[in-house]
């Protein structure tokens, strides 16, 4: 059965986006088929885009929008919170989305503890980011922790200057207990400051209770000797960690 | 190097909108949707590379065009409105969002949105061999993605009935 040449490919060899070959054969079917005129109609409409859909005034709505929903100027602090509802309406659709690897044909089984951490962008849903990950001062991060059944853990944090800052879950001297099961977001989401280069997460976790300031000196140490992108800090006995690095 | 949105628009633009027209057949939204797309592209800036500048933009009218259309709910005005509306109510394989897909793709780190290809395919009318090659996947592997898609559009259509 022959089909009409797709729309798609006479757009893309107009555009000369076609690697040679392909190009060749596109054109070769639309002379077969006596198309070749769809080329000068797609020329014609071009013309009338640009005198209906000038680039002044369009170019400056691309702009508008895109300078919404970069949202607000980064703020002094590295990372600050971001209004708790936010984090409960991310949760609501993590929840139902986790997880977030980087291959949608293979799903994430959790057999070991790990942090999933996605971009919320005003009216938008939740973007699951992968390892690696480029972001922006100003994006707003939530960030939830899958224990795999490591009953206690804290999420710690190191930027790009050095600043080490703990994110949760709890605010006490001990790690606070983690839900068993499933991703859990922790309660508020976070908006990135200007710190260059990356921002590298750290879910701490251990059988029992652990002190948690060990835990934040240990990435202190990192940061001091220059290591705090890739190196792996020295925690205390006992304690598992596992990290996630977004690059700047 | 700073990303020129007036230069890409002034060439890439009437084609995208096109893209637009054709899938969410209404001026003003096809309008919007064109917007947004340069939208995408210009918060993309510089690490945007692609090979291929307007497959990567008709992907990406195409995944924003299919955001516009899923909450609709209007009648087809023909089979290939009925296909894409089905295509766009259904859930992604997998579970991914939009939002994740769109961006990711247009960075080149994730695969792009079974919907998408469903789109080339039904309603582009490309065969499995030529959408492979617009998304980097062999045919087989887009005939696998395709046949999970088509049991959540199934599903959808079972729901509309019920």
């Amino acid at each position: 059965m022959t089909t009409r040449t797709p729309e798609w490919l006479v757009e893309r060899l107009r555009q000369d986006d076609l690697p040679p070959d392909e190009a060749g054969a596109v054109r070769a079917r639309l002379a077969d088929e006596g198309g070749l005129d769809r080329l000068e109609a797609l020329a014609r409409d071009d013309a009338r885009f640009a005198e209906a859909y000038p680039p002044g005034p369009a170019v400056g709505e691309i702009r508008r929008r895109a300078a919404a929903r970069a949202g607000s100027r980064p703020r002094p602090r590295r990372l600050f919170l971001v209004a708790v509802p936010l984090a409960a309406a991310a949760a609501a659709v993590i929840a139902l989305r986790l997880p977030g690897g980087g291959d949608d044909d293979v799903r994430l089984k959790g057999s070991s503890p790990r942090l999933a951490i996605h971009r919320q962008a005003a009216g938008a849903d939740p973007e699951a980011l992968a390892r690696g990950a480029h972001v922006r001062a100003g994006d707003v991060l939530q960030l939830s922790v899958v224990s795999a059944g490591r009953p206690y853990g804290v999420v710690v944090s190191v930027d790009g200057r050095g600043v080490v800052t703990r994110h949760g879950p709890g605010d006490g001297p001990l790690a606070a207990a983690l839900p068993a099961q499933g991703a859990v977001p922790l309660d508020h989401s976070y908006r990135l400051d200007d710190a260059p280069a990356f921002e590298r997460f750290f879910l701490v976790t251990g059988g029992a209770p652990f002190p948690t300031e060990p835990v934040l000196d240990a990435v202190r140490r990192l940061a001091a000797e220059g290591r705090a992108r890739t190196g792996a800090p020295a925690m205390p006995p006992g304690i598992a960690w596992t990290d996630f690095t977004l690059e700047k | 190097m700073a990303f020129d949105v007036d230069a890409a628009y002034r060439r890439y633009a009437p084609m995208v909108l096109r893209r637009c027209r054709r899938l969410v057949r209404d001026e003003a939204k096809a309008v919007d949707a064109m917007h947004d797309v340069f939208v995408n592209l210009l918060r993309a800036g510089d690490r945007l590379d692609d090979e291929a500048p307007a497959s990567l933009l008709m992907r990406m009218a195409t995944n924003v065009c299919l955001n516009q259309l899923r909450g609709e709910r209007r009648r087809p005005e023909d089979a290939d409105d009925a296909a894409l509306l089905a295509i766009a109510a259904a859930e992604e394989p997998g579970g991914l969002s939009f939002a994740r897909l769109s961006l990711g793709t247009l960075l080149g780190r994730e695969p792009e949105s079974t919907r998408v290809m469903a789109v080339l395919h039904h309603v582009d009318g490309l065969t499995l061999d030529e959408v492979g090659r617009e998304v980097g996947l062999s045919a087989a592997a887009v005939r696998k993605r395709l046949r999970g898609l088509k049991a959540r559009v199934a599903a959808h259509d079972q729901e509309d009935v019920a």
